[in-house]
């Protein structure tokens, strides 16, 4: 992600801009708005409109301030497969039915497919690439291949992505918590058992 | 999806009036909204965004219950100590539904705002008495996971888990629109396809679910919320049974509300009056397992909803009786 500081698109000054947001600044202040439709965030009275063209969204993701420009009907999925070249997510089911897309949104797991990214403005993105990297794998990663946790693996972004989310709260959780907590990750080809235990493994070890 | 303006009110009157003007849906947590434009079900020009609206928020506890801003999230909700506490059929019924992912989005304003699951509904080339057209494809199509009550003129049924549950609490639904605010009960918040076809809810255009009341003195240590679905997660209730009973330590004053098997959660007075006549034994549920289809109109695949219903409900008594006091 490209890491200039934020700048106003011309012709739009970050004062008046944030006038017109009113308690909407939260927002805007990352989603700025483009000049096109300047005439509409005029007053206090009306709402502000974002797109349908692109807009500038500002968004933090795996610790990193950018800036991306990208229509406001955008899923914060598309962005960060599309904008962000962050293709640890994967898109498979698009509508919330299967997890592949998990990313964690201020620490809790969230379908990246079923929001919009203008949503996650002012929020921690971590994203599967944000857990580990190949040269530096964290230790639930590690376990994933050590207890063969996946087959295509095409779900396994996701199921990281919750697993991780799962032992940060609940560094030792039973069979029964682990369930629950893959709860909202399907695979396709039936690793669940190996899943479990590569958790139970990482939680033994008192590992993240 | 086709590319859409996001308007973003920066107060309730502001989405009010924005959205009565132009009939732009409101977005809360987005994940029943997106699926259905997706589908292009819904083409909207412009989203009212309800999300960065401030005050939308959290629990707070009042003289005379709980106050759950519309936008909180169903986890935040399910979570929360004075709901668990005190409300715990809805804690119970929240960690049910959906995923965890779904429950970390989902606000509980969208919940009970949730279109419904109908597969005719949501697929763009069908038109029924639902969507502006006439008849219903269910009742003589594919009809498994259907209405069994009420299901005349459209067999769609109520998919939200949270709804029955703030029937059987007495729940109030604050709503604004425009500047008038206004307290719906929940039990006639949800409405049947012969009050009308066309919407779920009792709202106007404009209206805005601004929180959730739950009333102290509905509070119950006896509670029981039972309910069946195909698949443990990613999936709705086929049928549920909410039971609260002695509410707020009144003897008799109890509540049995079924949800998923009619187009709205359905109270059964009927019910509630077999179980104020006598103690929770297996004679109880006897007499309960015979009226609970009573009325119930089955269609060609979903007549196993019955005897579903019977066993929850027997589920239910044995979860009230196995219950400490107090
Ligand atoms: C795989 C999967 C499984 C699911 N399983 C279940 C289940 O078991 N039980 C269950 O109950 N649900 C289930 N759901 C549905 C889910 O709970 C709903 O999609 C969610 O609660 C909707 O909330 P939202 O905030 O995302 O709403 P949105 O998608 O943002 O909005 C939904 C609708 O409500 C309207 N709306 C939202 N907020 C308000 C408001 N404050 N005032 C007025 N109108 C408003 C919107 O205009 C829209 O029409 C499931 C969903 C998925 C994807
Ligand atoms: S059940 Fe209702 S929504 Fe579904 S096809 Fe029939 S009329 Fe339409
Ligand atoms: S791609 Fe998002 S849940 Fe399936
Ligand atoms: S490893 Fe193939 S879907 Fe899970």
């Amino acid at each position: 992600m490209d890491k200039k500081p934020e700048e106003p698109p011309e012709g739009v000054s970050r004062r008046h801009f944030l006038k017109g947001a009113g308690a909407a600044a939260a927002a805007v202040s990352v989603a700025q708005l483009p000049s096109e439709v300047q005439g509409s965030n005029g007053t206090e009275d009306e709402p502000t409109i974002l797109g349908p063209g692109p807009v500038p969204i500002q968004l933090r993701i795996n610790g990193v301030d950018g800036q991306t420009e990208a229509a406001p009907s955008t899923t914060l999925l598309d962005l960060l497969r599309d904008h962000q070249g962050l293709t640890g997510a994967k898109r498979v089911c698009d509508r919330g039915s299967c997890g592949a897309c998990t990313v964690l949104l201020d620490g809790r797991t969230v379908d990246s497919c079923s929001m919009l990214a203008i949503d996650a403005v002012g929020s921690e993105i971590t994203t599967v690439e944000g857990i580990g990297t190949p040269e530096n794998l964290s230790d639930l990663q590690q376990a994933f291949i050590e207890k063969d946790a996946l087959q295509c693996g095409f779900c396994t972004p996701g199921m990281v992505v919750s697993c991780t989310a799962l032992l940060k709260e609940n560094p030792s959780p039973d069979r029964e918590q682990i369930r629950r907590g893959i709860s909202g990750n399907i695979c396709r080809c039936g690793t669940y058992q190996n899943i479990i235990e590569a958790v139970e493994h990482v939680s033994r070890k008192g590992g993240k | 999806m086709k590319p859409f303006k996001v308007a973003i009110p920066k107060s309730v009157e502001q989405a009010s009036r924005f959205q009565k003007s132009d009939d732009s849906p409101f977005i809360a947590g987005g994940t029943d909204l997106l699926a259905r434009i997706k589908e292009y079900v819904v083409q909207p020009e412009t989203i009212v965004d309800l999300k960065r609206i401030e005050g939308m928020t959290g629990i707070t506890s009042t003289d005379d219950g709980i106050r759950i801003g519309a936008l909180t999230t169903m986890n935040e909700v399910a979570t929360d100590g004075s709901v668990t506490d005190d409300y715990p059929a809805l804690s119970e019924t929240i960690m049910n539904a959906a995923t965890p992912q779904i429950r970390n989005m989902a606000t509980i304003g969208g919940n009970i705002c949730q279109k419904p699951r109908c597969w005719y509904l949501r697929h763009e080339g069908y038109s029924c008495a639902k969507n502006g057209g006439s008849g219903c494809w269910a009742r003589e199509g594919e009809n498994e996971f259907h209405a069994i009550f009420d299901n005349q003129v459209c067999a769609v049924t109520s998919p939200s888990n949270v709804a029955p549950v703030l029937v059987a609490y007495s729940a109030l639904i604050e709503i604004q629109g425009g500047e008038e605010k206004r307290e719906i009960p929940a039990e006639d918040f949800f409405i049947t396809p012969d009050q009308d076809p066309g919407r779920e809810v009792l709202l106007e255009p404009g209206e805005v679910v601004i929180s959730i009341h739950l009333p102290a003195k509905n509070r119950t240590k006896k509670w029981s919320y039972t309910e069946a679905r195909e698949k443990q997660s990613f999936d709705w209730a086929q049928a549920s049974v909410t039971m609260l009973y002695d509410r707020g330590g009144r003897k008799g004053d109890h509540r049995v509300v079924l949800g998923a098997v009619s187009p709205a959660p359905l109270r059964r007075d009927d019910l509630e009056k077999i179980l104020k006549s006598g103690s929770l034994d297996d004679a109880m549920i006897k007499k309960l397992q015979m009226k609970i289809g009573d009325g119930s109109h089955p269609l060609s695949q979903n007549g196993y909803k019955v005897p579903m219903l019977r066993g929850l409900i027997a589920q239910g008594v044995r979860n009230i009786s196995g219950r400490k006091e107090g």
